[in-house]
């Protein structure tokens, strides 16, 4: 499906998924932490990836649940 | 030959002699007539739920006038991140909970300090202790306690910078290198402890603060949030400051509680913290984790760079979100960098919360860097020297949506230290080495948190009948020379001398809004603002000397050395005194007026501008006892058209000053429950003037399109860089790796052990 993707939590639109995996881990608030509960992964869990190991496993693996998950705009 | 009259030339404080005299009156020497003082309760535990506060013994005692707990408060937070509400976390007094050894939950007032010392031990204060979190990695855990409850994870604040292709970065380098570094708190340990006096007029509703603060805009609009009083009732006043280092930014307790018992009693309220008070309470250096991967080529070629940074940023915010940025901003300096990324956290735990320090951000990155480069130049077989000039970041480079560099002396810093190692240091002893680092450090940070519509500095300039010049700036000197500056800038600018300007600072009510005193933003920001007011006054004059002239209007008219005149024909012309008299006249009467301001455009998103620099320094090292020290300092800093050298000279003194104290023997000690184990000058070592070494200081000259007359930052510049050069050295006397901050005479020991011991291994 083309388009780009918008965040399940607020209203910001990113052409990639890294991007928009950028924007989310940003975003401290509860409604976009809870949303990655439900998708069975912690925030804490995405950033402690992103911030102990070489690498960009916290974001490569939301953008990933993104990609999948997002709902798709032109 | 400079052509200026007053820039560039070496100028003795303004306000240099009422300081030496002991004549300049700071807020600690304030007294106002009926003034009571105050004194904050604070609490025992780093975390702790509030269940009651019973203060009635407290009002009982003689001479208390007024005991304030968090329900006389007008509730809600404040804090510097106002764009971002979820960061504005302090409260003027706990309400609920309290989340750090000295978390204020009540203030007393009284005839005098000690009276209401008394008092503080008669407010009982019923407790629940609650569980606590101290480390930053087990802050983020999913089971860790909540220092703020609606944060969860404790994850104040995440930052990701990231530019090329990192990973193919790494791919393409022939030599891969990765580090884990950690650096300790460091307390700014001012002269003059935080301090505020507060007058409120119940009549006119009307607040009045004079404040030890680096910024009496964001104190007002602090004082403002908190105590929800419109920001125009608030007049702050910022007398004389002794130092604030970073640490005097935020809206600290003393003044919102100074304001909140004076709105109370209706009478002025002095709250001057003791020393212990300034170790325990304040903003320190943020303590930082960091692990750095870099990538070169075999010839020196830097390919890529990975920095994963986590800091310990205590019980709220400060500035200390601003540092976590700049950390991975800094990690980025000041090699030609293809390939970048950065991932930044801070975290919220009980303990006194850590913010800006003097090159906030910028010594932990540069201490990473700087020893990373010495040990990958070891490796590659390449002089530490030759690395950084080949890498070394040019005029015209470009970090992709980050920042922009007009101007670099930086590769002309390396030479001019490397050619001055050569001539000076040829007889080194036995045991001796030298050090060599680069550095790089912002002219002001390009960032609006606080939420202002107002231009980043204003300023004004009023000229008189006789000539005077009234010059009104929130350009906050807190020690630095800022005032000095102001005056110059100003004088060079209209073309007369610095005993024709009046200067008015700091001071909300008369002042246009200025974000302060820090990242030495003062000079590039302030400056250009008073730079522009200036000339919006001069060119009333220059159209007044026009007209009376008569000349063709091709003819340029110059003002200098108090005359305005034809550029080419400077017999052709008037004398500024009488010029402005013709000029009022003309203006019906009222004097000249100029306006002026400054805010960044089209500079990315960290600085308009940075000063570059390298240095080398001279250590000796005593093997039997681990001791350092550091003989001598080279320090070649380019910061641009030099305003005043005698300043600069002692920013750069006192930038090594602070920098070698973070390196050497600074570090506030907290235990395994958050409190501070060191809190007085007896067990917490600075640097003092008979430890530092000589200093050997050389200009640079650049002329930075951005700043006033061409100028850079001199404020910060030379703090960072100061460290690295001695740890790099020691490694090259041992090859012991330092890869924490602190470097006491038993930790280099058993470095060096270390190094015996892996090279051993290694033969």
């Amino acid at each position: 499906m083309a388009g780009n993707y918008r965040c399940p939590c607020c209203r910001k639109i990113s052409s990639e998924p890294h991007d928009l995996a950028r924007h989310y881990l940003g975003q401290t608030d509860k409604k976009h932490k809870d949303w990655l509960k439900t998708q069975g992964v912690s925030y804490a869990q995405l950033i402690t990836w992103q911030i102990t190991e070489f690498g960009n496993k916290g974001y490569d693996t939301l953008a990933e649940m993104l990609e999948k998950k997002a709902a798709r705009v032109e | 030959m400079s052509n200026y009259s007053i820039i560039g030339k070496p100028t003795v404080n303004v306000d240099g002699p009422a300081k030496v005299t002991g004549e300049a009156e700071y807020t600690f020497d304030i007294t106002l007539p009926n003034m009571l003082y105050g004194k904050l309760l604070r609490s025992p535990y780093p975390h702790a739920k509030i269940i009651s506060i019973d203060t009635s013994a407290a009002e009982k005692l003689p001479g208390v006038k007024s005991v304030i707990t968090g329900k006389d408060t007008p509730g809600g937070k404040y804090g510097l991140w106002r764009r971002f509400p979820e960061l504005c976390d302090q409260e003027v007094l706990a309400t609920t909970k309290t989340r750090f050894i000295g978390d204020p939950v009540a203030a007393v007032a009284a005839v005098s300090e000690d009276i209401a010392e008394a008092a503080l031990d008669l407010i009982n204060v019923e407790y629940e202790q609650l569980p606590a979190v101290f480390e930053p990695m087990e802050a983020i855990k999913d089971d860790a306690p909540l220092v703020q409850d609606d944060c969860e994870n404790n994850i104040n604040n995440t930052r990701h910078i990231e530019w090329g292709d990192v990973d193919e970065g790494f791919k393409n380098s022939d030599y891969i290198r990765e580090d884990r570094f950690s650096y300790a708190a460091q307390s700014t340990a001012c002269m003059e402890v935080h301090c505020s006096v507060a007058s409120y007029d119940k009549g006119t509703g009307r607040l009045t603060v004079w404040s030890s603060t680096q910024s009496p805009y964001y104190l007002q609009l602090g004082i403002s949030d908190a105590l929800k009083i419109r920001e125009g009732n608030i007049r702050v006043i910022k007398p004389h400051v002794g130092g604030g280092f970073g640490s005097k930014n935020s809206t600290m307790p003393d003044s919102v509680n100074a304001a909140l018992l004076s709105m109370k009693t209706g009478r002025p309220v002095k709250i001057t913290y003791n020393r212990e008070e300034e170790f325990t309470t304040t903003e320190h250096r943020t303590p930082t984790q960091l692990a750095l991967k870099i990538g070169f080529k075999k010839d020196g070629t830097l390919m890529a760079k990975e920095a994963k940074v986590i800091t310990d940023g205590g019980a709220y915010t400060g500035l200390g979100a601003t540092t976590l940025y700049l950390t991975g901003a800094y990690l980025s300096f000041p090699y030609n960098l293809p390939n970048y990324r950065y991932d930044g956290v801070r975290t919220y735990t009980n303990k006194v919360w850590s913010s800006s320090v003097r090159s906030f951000g910028c010594i932990s990155a540069l201490y990473a860097t700087e020893t990373q480069m010495d040990r990958a130049a070891h490796d590659l077989g390449i002089s530490p020297i030759e690395i950084r000039r080949k890498n070394a970041m040019k005029s015209g480079y470009e970090a992709p949506g980050q920042y922009k560099i007009a101007t670099s002396g930086l590769p002309a810093s390396i030479d001019k230290v490397e050619a001055r190692i050569k001539e000076k240091w040829n007889d080194l002893g036995k045991d001796e080495a030298v050090g060599f680092t680069c550095f790089a450090y912002m002219c002001g940070g390009i960032f609006n948190w606080i939420d202002t519509p107002y231009a980043f500095s204003g300023a004004m300039v009023r000229i008189n009948n006789d000539g005077m010049v009234d010059l009104y700036t929130q350009a906050s000197d807190i020690g630095q020379g800022t005032n000095t500056v102001s005056v110059m800038i100003c004088a060079e600018e209209l073309g007369i001398g610095m005993e024709d300007i009046r200067l008015h600072p700091a001071d909300t009510a008369i002042t246009p809004a200025d974000l302060g005193a820090w990242a030495s933003r003062e000079v590039m920001m302030n400056g250009n603002a008073i730079k522009a007011a200036a000339a919006d006054a001069k060119k009333r004059l220059i159209e007044v000397a026009r007209m009376k002239l008569g000349e063709n209007i091709v003819y340029d008219l110059e003002v200098k050395n108090k005359r305005i005149y034809l550029a080419l024909r400077p017999e052709r012309g008037f004398s500024y005194y009488e010029i402005v008299q013709d000029a009022i006249k003309l203006n019906d009467g009222e004097p000249i007026m100029g306006t002026g301001h400054y805010t960044p455009h089209g500079k990315g998103m960290v600085s308009p501008a940075f000063a570059f620099g390298s240095m080398a320094v001279r250590v000796k090292l005593d093997r039997e006892t681990g001791l350092i020290e550091v003989k001598d300092i080279i320090n070649a800093h380019d910061c641009g058209q030099i305003i005043n050298p005698l300043g600069v000279r002692g920013q750069v003194e006192g930038s090594i000053q602070l920098g070698l104290g973070w390196g050497l023997c600074e570090e506030i000690i907290f235990d395994e429950k958050g409190m501070v184990l060191n809190p007085s000058f007896v067990d917490y070592k600075l640097v003092r003037h008979r430890d530092m070494p000589t200093i050997e200081s050389i200009d640079v000259h650049t002329y930075e399109p951005e700043g006033p007359f061409g100028a850079k930052e001199a404020a910060e510049g030379t703090v960072a860089p100061t460290p690295p050069a001695v740890a790099n050295a020691v490694y090259k006397m041992t090859g012991a790796l330092f890869n924490t901050n602190v470097m006491r005479p038993e930790k280099v020991l058993k470095a060096i052990r270390e190094a015996e011991k892996k090279e051993k291994s290694n033969s």
